[in-house]
């Protein structure tokens, strides 16, 4: 019993980590657990939408350029310069990071749609870099053989400990003065410049942050794939991202880690649709967004404890509400 | 460069803007009738262009009945859209990021939808007017060239027209500028927001059948034209009717002359910098709307 009141105290985040570790053990097919994997180095990309649309409200369709810059980074360090691949997996979200810093500067006058269109722009000119730099980038032939960190399963708990503290991280910023400052500029940003918050060096530090979770994914991208080609990072995964957030409920860590692995595995899950499967998984995010007020997270807990309380005797509830 | 040149650059990049500014056109109007910012506005007109193909290349049937049937079809589509998708959303108080991830999201339906139907290679119709390029002097214009500028003109000008002059157009206008003003002065504010995505549906089907015989249709085609639109629209002022044109052929013609005299590669870099140099400068565009509150 005691036991269970341990796995009590745990958050939703620790259980679904939890199971996340547990899974390598049940055999699962290789596909399935690139899938799993690959839902991961999403997961990382929507906590850093989390940080920038859920706590600070900006709206970014530019994420796969940050994730490029991230990936590219990585890649270029290790197969043009000989650069180990743990230096350039410290060095390439740094990168991007000081990319994102000039990504924020026009969210000092921009907001909504505006901000996103200066984002796609950057995400565009990223690529465009990336596919007429033939000599660092490969262009449009990609980036071949590049080394990985880690590999096989090490590489999973790897990026599983990495997303966990990112998640942990995000998580926690939430309460702390910054996320807090945060918020405060999401509300209205008048009033958080008056109730002291340095509006332009807070909003700059939500896209540092977020842009080098961003390129901590594009990194990982880079060791899962082994190969980088700039089709991977366009406006069609910037706006997958946006609706991982969204459907995870823009501001919780959460349901963006849940929806990352839903919206991630969606497609493959529709495998059987063959053809179709690209056009009801559209349709199906569509649908989710239209009742997005039903199907938040709140809803489903409430469902939940509704369920539970059906199902479980008086007695254990009492239990329960004491616990 | 002789005057010439000069001049032949100048039709190309009229040509191509004034598609951009249909399209931008589109944004615009919707933007001002629901605050609703379409990124969507690319990939319809992409469909409006695939749609041509089937009726007119396909199906045979003559050039204008197609045309007509494009736009019509399309237009449908456009209402039914905002009164089964996005007016619902609206009136369900939702927060404006999610309903402008709608339409991020109905790219991603369209562009699929395109893949499935159309397939993926290149696919070109024949332009109305023949193929044989008009020699002026050294100039050399493609009667295409004419034919859209000739369309677009009509095009503006009959709207122009109906949003002055007839009551559905005055309506329109009554609930960009306010909606509950509007819907008190006996005004259905859902039918006609449902209209105004009507007419950007339309617009965008024209700029998808004009663009065709310029650029060969390709599914992702959407995005990059939207992109061009964005800056369009974001450069002439989001809201204004005149900031729609002037944008795009400002659009229009500063690719043409940027791919020419220096790399056609970066041109779409030298709109964009274009773009977020005004964005940062002067945000709300040349013709800033009448209608501030929006922004």
């Amino acid at each position: 019993m005691s036991k269970l009141a341990a796995l009590k105290r745990l958050g939703p985040i620790q259980i679904i980590f939890l199971l996340l570790a547990l899974i390598p053990l049940t055999g699962l097919p290789a596909y399935q657990f690139y899938i799993l994997e690959r839902g991961m180095q999403n997961g990382l990309v929507v906590l850093s939408l989390v940080i920038l649309l859920g706590y600070t409200g900006q709206l970014s369709l530019g994420q796969s350029g940050l994730v490029a810059v991230g990936a590219y980074a990585y890649g270029i360090l290790c197969v043009n310069y000989g650069v180990s691949p743990w230096v350039s997996l410290a060095i390439a979200p740094l990168v991007s990071g000081l990319v994102g810093l000039l990504l924020g500067i026009p969210s000092f006058k921009l907001t909504g749609p505006f901000l996103a269109v200066s984002t796609i722009a950057f995400s565009e000119i990223v690529r465009i870099l990336i596919l007429n730099n033939e000599k660092f980038t490969g262009g449009p032939f990609g980036l071949n053989r590049i080394p990985t960190i880690l590999g096989g399963l090490p590489l999973y708990y790897f990026m599983l400990i990495v997303a966990y503290l990112a998640a942990f991280a995000t998580l926690r910023l939430s309460r702390s003065h910054i996320g807090l400052a945060f918020k405060a500029i999401r509300e209205d940003e008048v009033t958080a410049e008056v109730m002291g918050v340095h509006v332009r060096r807070v909003k700059l530090l939500a896209f540092v942050i977020s842009s080098i979770l961003a390129g901590l994914s594009g990194v990982f991208f880079a060791n899962l794939a082994g190969y980088l080609n700039p089709d991977s990072f366009t406006f069609n995964e910037s706006s997958t991202y946006l609706l991982m957030v969204v459907l995870g409920g823009m501001g919780s860590v959460t349901g963006g880690v849940l929806s990352a692995f839903a919206v991630t595995s969606l497609p493959e899950v529709l495998r059987f649709m063959t053809r179709y499967r690209l056009i009801v998984y559209a349709l199906i995010l569509l649908l989710m967004l239209r009742y997005t007020k039903v199907l938040n997270l709140e809803n489903l807990q409430r469902l939940a404890q509704r369920v539970r309380r059906r199902l479980l005797p008086a007695t254990a509830r009492k239990d329960e509400v004491q616990g | 460069m002789g005057f010439e040149n000069l001049l032949q650059i100048l039709i190309q990049g009229l040509n191509m803007g004034l598609i951009y500014a249909l399209a931008a056109l589109g944004i615009s109007l919707i933007w001002s009738a629901s605050g609703l910012f379409n990124f969507a506005q690319g990939d319809l007109m992409t469909v409006g262009g695939y749609v041509m193909l089937s009726t007119f290349a396909h199906w045979a049937l003559p050039y204008p009945l197609a045309f007509a049937l494009t736009v019509g079809i399309m237009g449908l589509a456009g209402y039914l859209l905002s009164r089964g998708y996005f007016f619902p959303m609206f009136s369900q108080g939702l927060h404006p990021d999610i309903i402008v991830i709608g339409t991020v999201s109905l790219t991603v339906l369209l562009h699929n939808s395109i893949l499935l139907v159309w397939g993926p290679h290149a696919q070109r119709f024949g332009p109305p007017l023949g193929d044989a390029p008009i020699h002026i002097g050294r100039i050399i214009i493609m009667p295409y060239y004419v034919y859209n500028i000739v369309i677009v003109v009509a095009l503006v000008a009959l709207l122009q027209l109906f949003l002055k002059k007839t009551i559905i157009g005055i309506a329109m206008r009554a609930v960009a500028q306010r909606q509950v003003t509007a819907s008190l002065m006996g005004v259905r504010v859902d039918q006609l927001v449902a209209l105004t995505f009507l007419l950007a549906t339309g617009l965008a089907a024209f700029a998808g059948v004009l663009i065709a015989p310029i650029i060969p249709l390709i599914p992702e085609m959407g995005g990059l034209v939207s992109l061009k639109a964005f800056a369009a629209v974001l450069i002439g002022g989001l809201g204004s009717f005149a900031g729609a044109l002037v944008g795009g052929v400002i659009v229009g013609i500063a690719e043409v002359v940027f791919a020419t005299v220096a790399v056609p590669t970066y041109k779409d870099v030298f709109i964009f910098a274009i773009l977020v140099v005004f964005l940062l400068f002067r945000p709300r565009g040349i013709f800033s709307a009448e209608i501030s509150e929006k922004v």
